[in-house]
C-alpha cells in the first residue's frame, strides 16, 4: 500500500467514523427528549412477600416460574438460569433462626442494570417493570456486573425446551432475568409465582399497584414493617419484605 | 538531521515463518471464539457469579498497553522530547492496533457478537460502555489521522494531533477503568482510584512494550539502535512502575481500614487464586523485581536486564488486570449485611474461576493478530526509521 492509498482509506474510515458518531448523539439526544415529554403510565407494579407465611419447604413459586416460563435447569450449578429462588438467611449469631427468603428481581426504580446497559436492550416499562429487549441484548453481562441482587442469569447454552409458548423461545448467548410475568399482567392476571403462592395456601407473595394507595399491596406496606432488600444503594426496590 | 523512515524488506525466511507461526495461533483462537458464539459461554470458565472472564481482563490489559503506547508516542512532538521521534510511528500504529485487538477482545466475548452494531445505533448516555464504544471508534480515528500526518511530516499538524492523542488517551482508558470504578454495587470495584491508576499502569506497561518492541524491530532488522534511548525509556518506566504500586497501597489500605470491607479486603488480598496473582504476578514479577533491577546501579545501564525488567512489568500489568476483574466477582455479593446466605444459586457462595482453555486460545489469538498486522504493517508503511541513533547536536 503506497501513502497515497493510506492517506485515502485512512480518510474514509475517519470521516465515517466522525459521521457516525455524530449521528448517534444527535439520536439519542433526540430519544431522551421524547421520553421526558410522554406521559407517565398509571400503574407501578410491585411485590409484597410476607416471610412470616413462607413455608421454607415450599418451592411453590420456583416451580411455578420455571413452568410458566421455561426456565430450564441444564444440571450446572454454576450456569443454571434463575428468575426466583429461595435463599436460606440467618443471623451470624448461635443458633440463629434460618429464615427462607424468595429472591426475584426487585424491579428497581432506579436500575443499575439499565443504567449500564450500552444498548438500552435493558429498559424499564411504563409501569415500572424491569424488561430485556432480547433481540437488542448483545450479551455483554454489564448488567450482571452491576446488579447487587444476583437477578440475572446469562444464558450459557442452547435450550429448546418451549412447552409453554405464550412466552418467547430462548436464544442463548443474552441475559434474562423475571419479568414478572409480563405476559400474564398485560392479560390483568398475576405472576404465575404469586398465583402459585395463593394455591399452595401460603399466600405469602402479594401482587398488585403501588400508585394505588387502595390496592391490598399498598396497604400492605402503609400499615407494617417493611423492608426491602439492600435499600441503602438508593436503587429504589419495588419487592418489599414483611418479617425480615 | 533528518530522520528516514524506510520499511522493511520482509522477504526473508523468517518473516515469513514468524507469519505462518502466528497466522496459526490467530485461526486457533478465531475457532475459540466461534465455538463460545455457536455453541454458548458454557465451554469457557465464566459462569453466573463470574459473567467476566479472562476476554474481558485481556481487553482492558490490551486497551492500557494502547493508551500507553500512545502517549509515548506524543513525547517527542508535545513534550519536546525530540529523540524519541524515532519511534512515534511505530508508537502510533502500535496503539491503534492494541485498541482495535482490545475491542476485538470485548465483541468477541460477547453472546451475540453477530449483534456488533448495536452499540453503535443506539446510545445511552449513563453507560460507560456506550461512552467507550464513542471514545474507542473516535481513538482509532484519531491514531489514523496522526498517523497520515506524521507520514505527511507536517510537523505543526502532528504537534497538534498529538496533544488531542494524549488527552483522548487518557480519557480512554479513565473510560476504561470506569466501567469497573462506577459500579456501585460490589466493593471491590466501586473506587474513584481505578481511573488515575489503570492510567498509571497503561504508562508503565505501554513503556515497557515499546522497550521490548524497539529492541526486537531493531535486532531483527539490523538497523543500529542508540542504548541511551533505551535508558530514558527505562528510567521512565522505573517512575512508573512506583506510582503503579502507590496506587494500589493506597487504595487497599483505605478498604483495609473501613471495618465493613475489612472481610472482603482480606479475601482480595489473602485468599483464592488471585491473592498469588497479586502477590507473586503483580507485587514481585511485576513491580519489586522490575524496580529494583531499573534502579540498582549493576544493572540498570544494561539492556538485557533492563529488557528483562520491561517483560515483567508487561506481564506484572497483566496480573493486575486479573486482580481488577476477577476478585469482585468471586467475592459474593451482600445482599444481606451481617447475615449468612446461601442457596442453589450459590447466593453467598465464594466463586472460582478458572481461565478455560478457548479463553486462552482467543486471548493468544488477538495477540497472534497484532503480531501479524504489526510486521505487515513494519513491510507496507514507513514506520520503522533507518537508525534510531541520538545526535548529541539534536539534544539539548
Amino acid at each position: 500500500m503506497d501513502r497515497r492509498a493510506f492517506i485515502k482509506i485512512g480518510g474514509a474510515l475517519t470521516i465515517g467514523t466522525v459521521l457516525g458518531q455524530g449521528f448517534q448523539f444527535y439520536q439519542a439526544v433526540a430519544d431522551s427528549k421524547g421520553e421526558k415529554t410522554s406521559a407517565l403510565a398509571k400503574n407501578k407494579w410491585g411485590m409484597l412477600i410476607d416471610l412470616n407465611k413462607c413455608d421454607a419447604g415450599c418451592t411453590a413459586c420456583v416451580d411455578a416460574c420455571r413452568k410458566e416460563n421455561n426456565v430450564p435447569l441444564f444440571g450446572d450449578k454454576e450456569r443454571d438460569i434463575h428468575w426466583i429462588r429461595k435463599a436460606s438467611v440467618k443471623q451470624k449469631f448461635p443458633n440463629a433462626r434460618e429464615q427462607s427468603v424468595p429472591l426475584l428481581c426487585n424491579h428497581c426504580e432506579n436500575p443499575a442494570c439499565v443504567q449500564v446497559c450500552p444498548t438500552m436492550a435493558s429498559f424499564v416499562r411504563k409501569d415500572g417493570i424491569v424488561l430485556v429487549d432480547k433481540h437488542r441484548c448483545i450479551g455483554c453481562r454489564y448488567c450482571m456486573i452491576a446488579c447487587p441482587y444476583k437477578a440475572r442469569s446469562f444464558v450459557f447454552k442452547e435450550t429448546h425446551d418451549w412447552t409453554n409458548k405464550d412466552v418467547p423461545k430462548r436464544m442463548h448467548g443474552v441475559v434474562e432475568k423475571c419479568d414478572l410475568c409480563v405476559h400474564r399482567i398485560d392479560k390483568g392476571q398475576k405472576p404465575a409465582c404469586v398465583e402459585a403462592c395463593a394455591n399452595a395456601n401460603n399466600g405469602a407473595m402479594v401482587f398488585g399497584d403501588l400508585n394505588d394507595p387502595e390496592s391490598g399491596i399498598s396497604k400492605l406496606i402503609a400499615n407494617n414493617a417493611v423492608q426491602q432488600i439492600r435499600a441503602d444503594l438508593g436503587l429504589k426496590p419495588k419487592v418489599y419484605y414483611i418479617g425480615m | 538531521m533528518k530522520i528516514q523512515f524506510t520499511t522493511i524488506e520482509g522477504k526473508s525466511f523468517q518473516f515469513y515463518a514468524i507469519l505462518v507461526i502466528l497466522s496459526i495461533l490467530a485461526a486457533a483462537g478465531l475457532y475459540a471464539s466461534y465455538r463460545m458464539f455457536e455453541g454458548g459461554h458454557y465451554i469457557t470458565g465464566m459462569t453466573n457469579q463470574v459473567p467476566w472472564g479472562f476476554p474481558i481482563v485481556m481487553a482492558v490489559y490490551l486497551i492500557g498497553l494502547s493508551a500507553g503506547s500512545l502517549v509515548l508516542s506524543s513525547l517527542s512532538s508535545v513534550f519536546g522530547k525530540k529523540e524519541y521521534k524515532v519511534f512515534s510511528r511505530v508508537a502510533v500504529y502500535l496503539a491503534a492496533l492494541l485498541l482495535m485487538a482490545g475491542l476485538m477482545s470485548i465483541t468477541l466475548d460477547w453472546g451475540r457478537p453477530d449483534r456488533l452494531m448495536i452499540p453503535f445505533t443506539y446510545f445511552n448516555f449513563n453507560s460507560m460502555f456506550s461512552w467507550n464504544a464513542f471514545l474507542y471508534s473516535a481513538y482509532i480515528g484519531i491514531c489514523v489521522v496522526y498517523l497520515m500526518a506524521m507520514f505527511a511530516e507536517k510537523e505543526k499538524l502532528v504537534t497538534f494531533i498529538g496533544a488531542v492523542a494524549v488527552i483522548w488517551a487518557v480519557a480512554v482508558h479513565s473510560g476504561t477503568g470506569a466501567i469497573f470504578g462506577f459500579i456501585h454495587a460490589r466493593e471491590l470495584y466501586h473506587s474513584p482510584l481505578l481511573a488515575p491508576s489503570f492510567i498509571a499502569a497503561a504508562l508503565s506497561s505501554g513503556t515497557g512494550l515499546m522497550i521490548l518492541i524497539l529492541l526486537g524491530t531493531f535486532k531483527f532488522t539490523n538497523r543500529p539502535l542508540d542504548n541511551r534511548l533505551i535508558l530514558g525509556l527505562s528510567k521512565l518506566l522505573s517512575g512508573f512502575i512506583l506510582i503503579v504500586l502507590y496506587f494500589i497501597f493506597i487504595e487497599n489500605l483505605t478498604r483495609f481500614y473501613a471495618f465493613g470491607l475489612r472481610e472482603a479486603e482480606h479475601y482480595y488480598l489473602f485468599e483464592g487464586l488471585h491473592s498469588k496473582v497479586f502477590w507473586i504476578g503483580l507485587i514481585l514479577t511485576g513491580s519489586i523485581i522490575p524496580a529494583a533491577i531499573l534502579f540498582f546501579p549493576k544493572t540498570n545501564k544494561s539492556i538485557p536486564w533492563i529488557a528483562l525488567a520491561s517483560f515483567m512489568v508487561v506481564i506484572g500489568v497483566l496480573a493486575e488486570r486479573y486482580i481488577i476483574v476477577i476478585p469482585a466477582q468471586t467475592y459474593p455479593l451482600d445482599q444481606f449485611p451481617g447475615k449468612e446466605v446461601s442457596s442453589v444459586f450459590l447466593d453467598g457462595a465464594y466463586a472460582n474461576y478458572l481461565i478455560s482453555l478457548p479463553e486462552a486460545a482467543q486471548a493468544v489469538g488477538i495477540v497472534a493478530i497484532v503480531g501479524i498486522m504489526f510486521i505487515l504493517g513494519l513491510k507496507l508503511l514507513e514506520l520503522l526509521p533507518t537508525e534510531a541513533v541520538i545526535h548529541d547536536t539534536e539534544k539539548k
